[in-house]
């Protein structure tokens, strides 16, 4: 099992410094250059010189590759008037004259919140309806239910946002808009400034949860073991909830990992729609003003999330299907 | 300033239909007090005063954070001393000027303002880190070129100060213009003590009437009076709020729906971005959101740069042919109808011709297809014409505009879409471009000096990288009035010289004047004095703005 551990996080970092050297080439490769954005609107050649050599990007791209990994575990000192970026230094946002990591975990509270909220919402949500529809299938709710879900999964994020947003604060006026505070400060404007988003989110994925279950739990229960818990005279709860939905929770499981680990990296249009100062919302903004720092570290958290979800998960199964237990 | 091609702009000082309000409506006691609320999608550029080169952010810093040498009175292009006790004085045929501060002046903690912060501040404004400021100071000044900034221990000895209350500037060339130049944020002061170079742009240190008391970048920005700030040394800002919260990070329509509804806060707010043109549609038709929008033209223009050095627009006869063939008004509902742009007629944006249109052709708005056919025949180019257009691979319909005018005539447009970021170098690179392609330019204070020299002086064509002068036009007439017209002292005379000028290249054509883009900003009922600038690129004014006491 620790063996098994250490090898999966040891799988974890070359991914992470694989997606690391892919993304940084990727930038290499654009014909955005960040030197001519900073340098202002008119820029002689001898100032852009200046200014790409303040910014490191006079050097060899191996060069800058190897100082930015090379950063992230001893920090780095930036341009030519000694900026520190500490480690981890995850690079250095001229635009917003903050280092990345700083503003990655300042931006990070609103997007753990918003997923964590979400992803209670349509586990919950998803997975009862699922195991309703499946229990009942063929019945008017479960074809209720099916067709909801088909619907909410056809209906683009950006929409549900811009419908919420019209009918429950435009128009009813039933709450404010959105003004996040974090929850430690005030709790009210966070839950506030959260539900709608929450419900957004929640609706999307639930959708998804709900097909996964169903079919997954119509299997299940078609399954021996179900006909003998209920010729063993079980109650039909207890064959439904302790025999069936045990093993139909493995494969949800895993998605829920992956997920909610995209998630935590911040909802783009979520967020933007609902003015949510969350990762999603930093990386629009960076991406509209070519600011590659941000993007890329985005990027490596993002990864970061989903590959170490996806550990815990793998790790999990264990706790939950004994079948599937290491050794 | 450089346009860029996505964005289509321009100008004029009409205070008209939508409804200026430039009277302060008092709430308290003399209107003072309350918060005012800007709604804003994003981040402020920069609000370091040596890297602040964008309109809206020139606009917000110096009428609240920082004080210039001289400035813009209140919805105005007249300039009046700010810091400086006078518009300044030149000698040695405008190549030196001479500052003096007034007395008094005092930071936000107490400490008096000094004629070297000025000097720092334009020193700093030159160094590599520090980036992205206007380059005036660096191409004015002697041995500006060449300088790296402060932070290795090296000055500039072309800037003087005898004393804490004197600033002397000695330029390359006679500069009549220069009281206009130090308007700009790179002539505001920041002491040495509490400069943190690049990261000062978080936590600029104020020596106007507002002091930041908290800057969470792309989140919110808090301001608080500065009780150090002396209004009676200040003839412009009126710091009518006792706090200006500016709310980043909201989404673009929702900022104006809530602005058409103002309801509760939204009644103290202002929007930071101009309303678009489906916005528009939505406020246009309701009564009580109309009578809350300001519009004003720009200041920038649009135009179509010929490729003047190459076949067939080396001929001025061709260029005027295609300027008699545009239909203007598709243009304009390109841009978005007459609420977004005026139809262009000159190069200088009526901003800075006091109001007038300037139009040597008198071409009706519609294109005169059977002059434009006459000229080419004249010409003798062999019909169809067929020529390329650079455009972005995702915005040409002003582009696609002018290829059905020009189709008329014979000349067939073949549109060449290039990505976004490589259109400038593409259509700057004097190898590569094409025959057409659209851009613009805005000036940085309302002087002729700020506007046809970089998009017209032949002498700054260089092989590679034009932004400004993109029709690669070189006339040794023009470089040498530009030269006459630097010298002439008097602003009001010098800027008459300047339209003159415009008038003159008109008739030579090597750019087709097409748009003035029109911007309108909406805001709560509560919410005073709201006026356009005419030099920020309509920008309201935060100098007057104020909140009444809602009833």
């Amino acid at each position: 099992m620790i063996l098994y551990t250490l090898r999966r996080l040891g799988a974890m970092a070359l991914i992470l410094l694989a997606i690391c050297a892919i993304t940084f080439s990727v930038f290499y490769l654009l014909p955005d250059d960040p030197a001519l954005d900073a340098c202002g609107k008119t820029c002689s050649p001898e100032r852009l010189a200046d200014v790409r050599h303040a910014m490191g990007l006079d050097q060899p791209v191996v060069a800058q590759f190897a100082a930015y990994v090379t950063g992230i575990f001893t920090g780095r000192t930036l341009g030519t008037t000694g900026l520190e970026c500490a480690a981890p230094c995850l690079g250095y946002s001229w635009q917003y004259t903050t280092p990345v990591w700083d503003l990655l975990l300042d931006r990070l509270g609103a997007s753990a919140s918003l997923a964590a909220g979400a992803a209670a919402l349509w586990l919950v949500a998803g997975v009862a309806m699922g195991v309703v529809a499946a229990v009942r299938k063929g019945t008017l709710l479960d074809r209720g239910i099916v067709l909801s879900a088909l619907t909410m999964t056809s209906v683009p994020v950006y929409l549900i946002a811009a419908l919420l947003i019209y009918f429950v604060i435009l128009r009813s006026e039933l709450l404010p808009y959105p003004d996040y505070q974090p929850l430690l400060e005030d709790p009210a404007a966070w839950a506030g400034a959260l539900v709608l988003p929450w419900i957004t989110l929640a609706a999307l994925y639930a959708a998804m949860y709900i097909r996964l279950t169903r079919a997954s739990m119509i299997e299940t229960m078609a399954e021996p073991y179900i006909r003998t818990a209920r010729a063993k005279g079980l109650p039909e709860r207890t064959v439904v909830v302790k025999h069936g939905l045990r093993s139909t929770v493995t494969p949800i499981l895993t998605i829920f990992g992956i997920d909610l680990g995209g998630l935590l990296a911040g909802a783009m249009i979520t967020e933007t729609m609902f003015g949510l100062p969350g990762l999603g919302k930093l990386t629009f903004d960076a991406i509209g003003k070519s600011d590659q720092p941000v993007v890329l570290g985005v990027t490596l958290l993002a990864a970061f999330f989903i590959t170490f979800a996806n550990l815990a998960v793998d790790l999990l199964y264990g706790v939950i299907d004994p079948r599937v237990r290491y050794t | 300033m450089r346009r860029s091609a996505g964005l289509l702009a321009a100008a004029l000082v009409t205070l008209t239909a939508c409804g200026t309000k430039a009277e302060v409506v008092t709430g308290g006691e003399n209107g003072k007090g309350g918060t005012l609320t800007v709604l804003a999608t994003s981040d402020f550029s920069h609000l370091d005063p040596a890297r602040n080169w964008t309109m809206r952010e020139m606009m917000f810093g110096s009428r609240l954070l920082y004080r210039t040498l001289t400035t813009y009175k209140a919805g105005s292009s007249e300039i009046v001393p700010d810091l400086a006790t006078d518009l300044g004085t030149s000698s040695d045929g405008g190549k030196t000027w001479t500052f003096t501060l007034k007395d008094g002046l005092k930071y936000e903690d107490g400490t008096p303002i000094k004629a070297a912060d000025v000097k720092h501040n334009v020193e700093r404004s030159m160094a590599p880190d520090i980036t992205g400021g206007p380059d005036y100071a660096k191409n004015l000044l002697v041995g500006g070129t060449e300088y790296k900034g402060p932070y290795d221990g090296e000055h500039l000895d072309s800037i003087e100060t005898p004393d804490d209350k004197t600033i002397v500037f000695k330029l390359k060339r006679p500069a009549g213009e220069f009281s206009y130049t130090v308007t700009l944020p790179t002539f505001s002061p920041v002491p040495e003590a509490k400069d943190t170079k690049v990261e000062y742009d978080n936590r600029p240190f104020s020596s106007g009437p507002y002091k930041i008391e908290k800057y969470e970048r792309g989140k919110e920005l808090v301001l608080t009076r500065n009780e150090h700030w002396d209004a009676t040394s200040d003839p412009v800002r009126l710091a009518l709020p006792d706090k200006i919260h500016v709310k980043q990070g909201q989404d673009g329509d929702t900022i104006t729906d809530r602005l058409i509804a103002g309801s509760g806060d939204d009644a103290n707010a202002i929007g930071w971005l101009h309303v678009g043109q489906q916005s528009l549609s939505k406020i246009l038709p309701n009564p009580q959101a109309k009578e809350r929008l300001v519009t004003m033209v720009t200041g920038c223009t649009d135009w179509i740069s010929f490729n003047t050095p190459k076949k067939p627009f080396d001929d001025p006869k061709v260029r005027q042919a295609v300027y008699h063939a545009l239909d203007k008004e598709a243009i304009q509902t390109a841009f978005g109808g007459p609420n977004m742009a005026e139809i262009a007629t000159a190069y200088l944006p009526p901003t800075m011709t006091g109001g007038a249109k300037q139009d040597v052709y008198a071409i009706p708005p519609a294109g005169d297809v059977e002059k434009a056919k006459a000229l080419l025949a004249e010409a003798g180019v062999a019909l169809p014409l067929k020529v390329k257009m650079t455009t972005t691979t995702t915005s040409n319909t002003t582009e696609t505009a002018i290829q059905e005018s020009l189709k008329k005539v014979g000349i067939e447009v073949e549109l060449n879409p290039v990505d976004g970021a490589v259109f400038n170098d593409h259509s700057g690179d004097l190898a590569k471009a094409d025959e057409m392609s659209v851009h613009g330019w805005c000036p940085d204070y309302p002087n002729g000096s700020s506007f046809l020299p970089p998009i017209l002086d032949g002498r700054n064509v260089m092989p590679t990288g034009n932004s400004g002068n993109t029709a690669f036009f070189k006339d040794g007439e023009v470089d040498k009035k530009i030269d006459e017209i630097y010298t002439i002292e008097d602003p009001a005379a010098s800027n008459k010289a300047w339209q003159e000028l415009d008038s003159a290249v008109m008739r030579k054509l090597p750019m087709a004047p097409i748009a003035w883009a029109k911007r309108s900003f909406l805001f709560g009922k509560n919410v005073t004095g709201v006026a356009n600038h005419p030099v920020w690129a309509a920008q309201p004014d935060y100098a007057t703005i104020g909140v009444k006491k809602s009833s």
